[in-house]
């Protein structure tokens, strides 16, 4: 029944989108009006006023700065408001909380046979392995290819502002780097990589890395992220450009790692 | 004649099915991980309209450099996405962080069965 209504609702609301599809400007012609506003400044004088070759970095980073900097805000808000709802589980041990949990596999309580082997036709009172010990080969692989991974999420990141890439991209590299090597290692070699005592700083490395940048622009141009034009101060714009996304990639490495790691059961 | 639109304009028909599929699983289905799935499906096929849209014909990546050739596509849709990405990767983890809390409370991610126990 359900199904039968959500699949008239789809069709219901794909209908009225493909009849503005037809009136949408050609899929890639250039005259289409997301090229002709503001996209063609850009495109002219962004190297010359964003200080990055990479448009997509100008316009992020300073162009739309403020835009970037409630989006690092929003990240680390998404790690305090997961780690809240988590950490303020307590109890999870007490029997009595998890007496519902008879049916711990909540997926199969519509009581579909579980697919597989006979043997899992047993309650389901044993738990399953803690761990398997990955094989020697995948083992050795991952600790062969970590550092390589990490120095080209590093790399991303520093060069973002000439090359594809950027803060975002090499943190979703290194966090991807940490989450295999917490998959493979296990989660206490990972936890191993994370600083101990300066974590929190530097999980809000984004947002205060904006914060001190916006000021130093604000003290240099009067404008809170402003970055000089001045071609005499060529090389500083580039500093505070790559400081930015250095704290954006290093932040947020660090919170899409402990994401994981508060989302990995206890 | 409105079919030989659709047609020239293929990729935004396509995105539109992606979105439409997301807005069926989030709604039929019973089970929050699956509904989660489906708002993910949702938000990629969002991604993947602003990023078309960008998109121009023979174009190269912005980026600016010694062999760069014009035309080059949109790079305000480009750093529009990489925001949304970020803004929906914050929204999954925190859906998931909660659905965790409910699976350890309830024992159950089942919406009919949530729905039950309340009261």
């Amino acid at each position: 029944m359900r199904e039968r209504l959500a699949g008239a609702l789809a069709v219901a609301m794909a209908l009225p989108m493909l009849a503005v599809v037809t009136v949408l400007p050609r899929v890639g012609s250039p005259d289409a009006p997301v090229h002709t506003h503001v996209a063609s400044r850009y495109l002219a004088r962004g190297p010359a006023e964003g200080g990055a070759e990479n448009l997509v970095t100008a316009v992020l980073l300073n162009y739309r700065g403020l835009d970037t900097f409630g989006e690092v805000v929003v990240i680390f808000t998404a790690l305090a408001a997961a780690m809240a709802v988590l950490l303020a589980m307590g109890g999870q041990n007490d029997p009595s909380s998890r007496s519902p949990g008879a049916n711990a596999h909540g997926t199969r309580a519509d009581g579909s046979p579980a697919h597989g082997k006979p043997a899992h036709g047993e309650p389901m009172d044993e738990p399953p392995p803690a761990s398997v010990p990955p094989s020697p080969v995948v083992t050795f692989i991952v600790r062969l290819v970590a550092p390589f991974i990490a120095m080209f999420g590093l790399w991303v990141i520093v060069t973002g502002h000439r090359t594809p890439g950027g803060g975002l991209q090499g943190a979703a590299i290194l966090a991807a780097m940490f989450i295999l090597v917490a998959m493979v290692l296990g989660t206490a070699s990972a936890r191993s990589l994370l600083p101990g005592r300066s974590l929190p700083w530097l999980q809000a490395a984004g947002p205060l890395a904006f914060f001190g940048v916006g000021l130093l622009g604000a003290v240099l141009t009067g404008f809170a992220l402003g970055y000089p034009v001045d071609p005499a101060l060529h090389l500083l714009r580039e500093l505070m450009l790559v400081g930015v996304e250095v704290g954006i990639g290093v932040g947020g490495a660090l919170i899409f790692a402990s994401l994981f790691l508060a989302l990995e059961s206890p | 004649m409105t079919v030989q639109v659709l047609g020239a304009n293929m990729d935004y028909a396509a995105i539109v099915v992606l979105f439409c599929i997301g807005l069926y699983v989030v709604v039929a289905k019973s089970n929050l991980i699956k509904k989660l799935i489906g708002l993910n499906i949702m938000e990629t096929a969002v991604f993947a309209f602003i990023v078309t849209a960008g998109m121009v014909e023979g174009g190269d990546a912005p980026i600016l450099g010694p062999d760069a050739h014009a035309p080059f596509a949109s790079p305000i849709s480009h750093a529009l996405v990489l925001t949304g990405i970020v803004v929906a990767v914050s929204t999954t983890a925190l859906a998931l962080a909660i659905i965790l809390r409910i699976h350890r409370e309830y024992g159950t991610l089942e919406v009919d069965e949530l729905r039950q126990m309340d009261g």
